[in-house]
């Protein structure tokens, strides 16, 4: 069975930062990324002869490679440990690095008091199964903007986000409690696809790995 | 008040025409398969009782089963699998049969599942249980049913994959982790997170297993896999598995169906209920595995009877989905028409009746005059009007 030739293996980026990255680390193996660099408003890209290149948001990439209509995807730890799903997840890009954190106002103290806490959060369910692991009942208000707001506005006692350099929250008057997890991005594949197209993705991920290792060194 | 009457729950959805003869003409080929080499069909309830499913080896997340209270206050279940109600009933109502029994069903199962992702919590499956032999011979009728069964598939290509649990278990008997260990490190290998897989090891010290447990979820492939599995991990439990798998491996490939089995010996889902090999079917244009199985030799025993048994399952609602997409399901309009004139309505039944023992299909008009039959079959694509009074003419459109 010969299914090479039946479409270009079809890659979604996570849009912004991990895109620009991704981009990047294809062109350093060679791949002819001009396309996505010119892509107006276009989605779907091709990236040489043999990829194609998906742009999506971030938990829609986990849908397009769940459901087999992409075969290989980019994107962050943060939303698949929010999401879940059923996927293979190949290699650590080592790029879009930051962690998950317990943070809130500076100075107090989280865990004093036997009084149920709020916790605001992008990421209802990573927030649920880290407190579920200190088995405390909390309450998750889902977010969607800036979390930060959550505790200065008296909203929450603390927030669960993404933190990077911390520099929003130090702006903010909060403080990081507890870090939670590490983050970055994943090349993640459909689970059919890495079986049926086999040659071409372990091709590609042994490039990516090579590129990776002699980066680090 | 918010009623509900006119949609259906999420998850499930009604199949109409040409999705509804897609599941049946799926359904009715792999019966057809399974009749023809001895297998009988039986049905289960819908209903059992939560305990069926809720033992080591049978184990479902509470999480995913539609659950409801029977009128005694006991916890009961929408069917979430038919394997297991099968062993329940192979195990009480057929244990002094003789052995091996073969059983096919086609029937659905329900699974709760975060919604909106594009999947169903409604399946409907059809597969076989071979039970009461751990022959090597049951394993390849079975693995050639599968075989068999891919193939009847109106898709461009597919692929059996062959797993044996035996590898894995060998392995993990001589790392010095706890259980729940065991069971990350399982479910890391399952979806082949290298990263994380790495990083769990690195945290239990260096090993032979840890390094040969690293490579595992990479060592799929042909046959060159075996080559890199002995090589990469070896003991009399590994090596014994191994050598079953390629045994198979290799007689199936002689059934004909070359480049289309392949190994992953990673496939290592459900380590409490598989005991052996463990097969899995893709197709393609479809992002999830459409057939799965694999011998469960300690399921019958849970239930007082100890017979092993191998066995698969097919999801129907993927393959006529996939099949829709190469082949026209769309039921085709009757040959003719008959419309009885007024006085002829009984006349015009009997009519039918003959065309339809003459192989044309025909459905009887129900309105009161000829040009709203004609306007009707016109917008049906119906060929023929039979017009029944004291004689029959017949009119072509």
């Amino acid at each position: 069975m010969n299914n090479n030739a039946a479409r270009p293996l079809r890659i979604a980026l996570t849009k912004g930062r991990l895109e620009k990255d991704t981009v990047a680390l294809l062109e350093r193996l060679g791949y002819d990324c001009g396309a996505v660099h010119e892509k107006g408003r276009k989605l779907i890209l091709p990236v040489g002869d043999s990829i194609e290149v998906v742009l999506a948001k971030a938990a829609d990439v986990i849908t397009y490679v769940e459901n087999g209509v992409c075969d290989l995807g980019v994107v962050g730890k943060d939303t698949i440990i929010e999401m879940g799903g059923k996927f293979f997840e190949l290699s650590d890009l080592g790029f879009g690095k930051c962690r998950f954190a317990l943070a809130g106002k500076k100075g107090e103290s989280f865990y004093d008091g036997t009084h149920v806490r709020t916790i605001a959060t992008k990421y209802p369910n990573v927030a649920r199964s880290f407190f579920e692991k200190k088995n405390m009942d909390v309450d998750i208000v889902k977010i969607e903007g800036s979390v930060e707001l959550a505790p200065l506005l008296g909203l929450s006692h603390a927030i669960v986000d993404i933190v990077e350099t911390g520099t929003t929250l130090k702006e903010n008057g909060l403080e990081v409690y507890e870090y939670i997890c590490p983050i970055s991005a994943r090349l993640i594949a459909n689970m059919v696809s890495l079986k049926l197209r086999k040659e071409e993705i372990e091709e590609l991920i042994s490039q990516i790995e090579n590129t990776l290792k002699s980066k680090v060194e | 008040m918010k009623r509900y009457d006119l949609i259906t729950p999420e998850g499930t959805r009604d199949l109409l025409f040409e999705e509804c003869a897609a599941v049946r003409a799926v359904e009715t080929r792999l019966q057809g398969i399974f009749k023809a080499k001895g297998y009988s069909e039986v049905i289960t309830p819908g209903l059992e009782f939560y305990d069926v499913f809720n033992m080591k080896s049978r184990y479902f997340p509470q999480e995913t089963m539609y659950k409801l209270v029977d009128g005694k206050g006991r916890l009961m279940v929408v069917r979430p699998d038919s394997t297991m109600p099968i062993a329940r009933m192979t195990a009480t109502r057929l244990r002094e049969q003789t052995m091996p029994i073969r059983l096919c069903y086609s029937q659905s199962v329900y699974r709760s599942r975060p919604g909106m992702r594009g999947r169903s919590d409604e399946i409907r499956q059809t597969g076989i249980e071979l039970i009461g032999s751990a022959s090597r011979r049951a394993e390849l009728e079975v693995l050639g049913n599968a075989l068999e069964v891919l193939s009847s598939f109106n898709t461009d290509g597919f692929r059996l994959e062959l797993g044996h649990i035996g590898y894995f278990k060998a392995m993990v008997n001589h790392l010095d982790c706890s259980a729940d260990d065991v069971e990350n490190i399982r479910g890391l290998i399952e979806v082949k997170n290298y990263p994380a897989l790495n990083d769990l090891l690195d945290s239990l010290g260096d090993s032979d297993v840890s390094r040969a447990l690293r490579r595992l979820p990479r060592l799929f492939g042909g046959a060159e896999v075996f080559e890199e599995a002995a090589a990469l991990y070896s003991d009399n439990d590994a090596d014994a598995a191994l050598d079953e798998l390629k045994g198979l491996y290799e007689s199936v490939s002689a059934l004909g169906y070359k480049d289309c089995v392949t190994i992953d010996l990673g496939l290592v889902n459900r380590m409490d209920y598989y005991t052996g090999t463990v097969i899995k079917g893709y197709i393609e244009g479809c992002g999830d595995a459409v057939l799965s199985g694999g011998r469960y030799d300690r399921l019958l025993s849970e239930f007082g009877c100890d017979a092993p048994a191998t066995g698969f399952a097919v999801n129907v609602d993927s393959v006529a989905r996939t099949e829709m997409k190469k082949v026209n399901f769309k039921p085709a309009a009757p040959d003719v028409i008959v419309f009885g004139t007024d006085g002829y309505e009984t006349e015009a039944i009997v009519h039918g009746r003959r065309l339809i023992s003459e192989g044309i299909t025909a459905e009887t008009a129900v309105f009161d005059t000829i040009d709203e039959v004609r306007k009707y079959a016109a917008l049906k694509g119906i060929g023929r009007i039979d017009i029944v009074s004291d004689r029959i003419t017949s009119e072509n459109l």
